[in-house]
């Protein structure tokens, strides 16, 4: 079995990596599939935090590469999930202290045992962006609706492409319809027209990701909740399944209309 | 006013689907070529680390000595690995040779040109333009001695400059500096114009403020009087 390696990424910080990490895998595991997620973002490490699973740290993404544990050693597993494990980042290293090539060679051993191998990306474009991305075959770049954030998701998708990789999706996290509907935030398909890359998913701007993440439980375990179900849409598409776009949830968006000309 | 551009590279970086390629202008001397190579490895460090660059020579002709210096600056400054160099056609059997002693491959214009279709030939004495088949995003500057042709968008923070005329087919929302060597009639044309700035030769303009509506077909901007005026079609 060949699972798929998938890097989260997004140039600038914040906009919600991680909280997208932690949902997309929580939902596919709920799937049936078995999911490994690995936070890249060493010396920073919050994947953990937001799973509720830091106390139960003993290794780390930097002591498998170092040979100083197994990998099923540094692979914790979720509390209710028997399919989700993740792979802590070392809190008190440095960023160098894993290579393109160790990333690379993790991932693919992680995707020979699993369906789907999620790589937290941390913020920038230095070495721990070559590090997440070196072992990835697809990308999510997730951005928010402020300039700055696309900007910055712009000059990601460039060096994604500059580095062939060449499959990568948009997440817009935090729209807020009612200022969309103002006029005050670029509406989805504006944000869609300037990044030419297509759109897998909208999260609404909401309190409840806040609330999870300090209680450690993704939101996709909570019925009821619109961000939640925007994540589970997402994870539908990753998985093939045909999740139409609707148009107040996801903000307005309107897929590109193609015309055919008959002879 | 802006005086006529000085800082024009002497090289033209552009990204490939094989990688970046490096095109080398004109009979600049190898230092200052080496000089300004280094400057820009370094300011984009991040961008280019790693990454695979090919050497186009179809303007100049270096010795093997000069591809070796360009090499190793490549791969000190910036981690870039030089995969191949590119040729015209004079010389073939001298470089094929060369590539052999250097270890790289090497391959001629005339070779690739049947390989892909044929582009047209230029008047004799004309630069060729620069096609660019890709949107130019954020963090990327393409610099053209002649035409610049984009097929695709010019995002924000991107820069596109040329010494003739800047076409776009898609949204031009960067910075396109037209006509960069001093030709006021240069003009730059756009399917939607929507920039950051425009220059034309001397003369910069900033947009006005707020939304404008879409034009039917394509817009131009050249220089009138002395303004850049952006005419819709
Ligand atoms: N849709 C949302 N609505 C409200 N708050 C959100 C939303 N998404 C993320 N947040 C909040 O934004 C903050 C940053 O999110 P997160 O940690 O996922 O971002 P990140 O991109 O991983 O950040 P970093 O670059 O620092 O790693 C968190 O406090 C999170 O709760
Ligand atoms: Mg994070």
């Amino acid at each position: 079995m060949a699972g798929r390696t998938i890097v989260v990424t997004s140039g600038k910080g914040g906009v919600g990596k991680t909280t997208t990490v932690a949902n997309l895998g929580t939902a596919l595991a709920k799937k049936g599939y078995s999911v490994v997620m690995i936070d890249a973002d060493i010396g920073l490490r919050n994947l953990d935090v937001v799973m509720g699973l830091e106390n139960r740290i003993v290794y780390n993404l930097v002591d498998i590469v170092e040979g100083k544990c197994r990998t099923e050693q540094a692979m914790i597993r979720d509390r209710k999930l028997k399919t989700l494990h993740i792979i802590p980042a070392a809190q008190t290293r440095e960023k160098d202290a894993v290579k393109p090539e160790q990333m690379k060679a993790l991932c693919g051993e992680l995707a020979q045992e699993h369906d789907f191998v999620l790589i937290d990306c941390p913020a920038g474009i230095e070495r721990g962006f070559k590090n997440a991305v070196a072992g990835a075959q697809q990308a999510l770049v997730v951005t928010t609706p402020e300039v700055s954030a696309i900007r910055d998701a712009d000059r990601v998708i460039g060096l994604l492409e500059a580095n062939l990789l060449k499959d990568i999706h948009l997440i817009i996290n935090r729209l807020n319809v009612k200022m969309v509907k103002k006029g005050d935030m670029m509406s989805t398909a504006d944000i869609v027209s300037l990044l030419s890359v297509p759109l897998i998913g909208v999260v609404p701007e909401s309190e409840e990701v806040v609330v999870s993440t300090n209680r450690g439980v993704p939101l996709v375990h909570e019925r009821g909740s619109r961000a939640g179900a925007a994540f589970q849409k997402i994870a539908a598409r990753l998985n093939g399944e045909n999740v139409p776009f609707d148009d107040d949830q996801d903000g307005g968006f309107l897929s590109r209309v193609k015309r055919i000309f008959g002879g | 006013m802006l005086g006529r551009m000085r800082d024009t590279l002497p090289f033209v970086i552009k990204a490939d689907r094989e990688g970046f390629l490096l095109i080398v202008n004109g009979e600049i001397p190898l230092p200052d070529l080496l000089e300004a190579l280094r400057t820009k490895l370094e300011e984009s460090k991040a961008f280019f680390q790693n990454s695979r660059m090919i050497l186009d020579l179809r303007r100049r002709t270096f010795d093997p000595d000069e591809i070796h210096a360009v090499r190793a600056l490549l791969e000190q400054a910036a981690g870039v690995e030089l995969a191949e160099v590119r040729l015209g056609s004079s010389n073939g059997a001298f470089f094929r040779w060369a590539g052999a002693v250097l270890g790289v491959k090497v391959s001629l214009e005339g070779e690739r040109e049947r390989a892909a279709a044929a582009p047209q030939e230029p008047p004799p004495g004309a630069e060729p333009p620069l096609v660019v088949r890709q949107t130019c995003r954020s963090g990327t500057r393409i610099e053209s001695p002649a035409e610049l042709v984009i097929l695709g968008d010019v995002n924000p923070g991107a820069e596109i400059i040329a010494a003739g005329d800047i076409v776009v087919f898609g949204t031009l929302r960067g910075v396109a500096h037209a006509g960069a060597e001093g030709d006021r009639s240069a003009k730059i044309w756009a399917l939607h114009i929507e920039p950051q700035q425009l220059r034309i030769a001397d003369v910069v303009a900033l947009p006005p403020r707020g939304r404008k509506p879409k034009p039917k077909r394509y817009e131009v901007a050249e220089v009138k009087g002395d303004l850049i005026q952006v005419v819709s079609y």
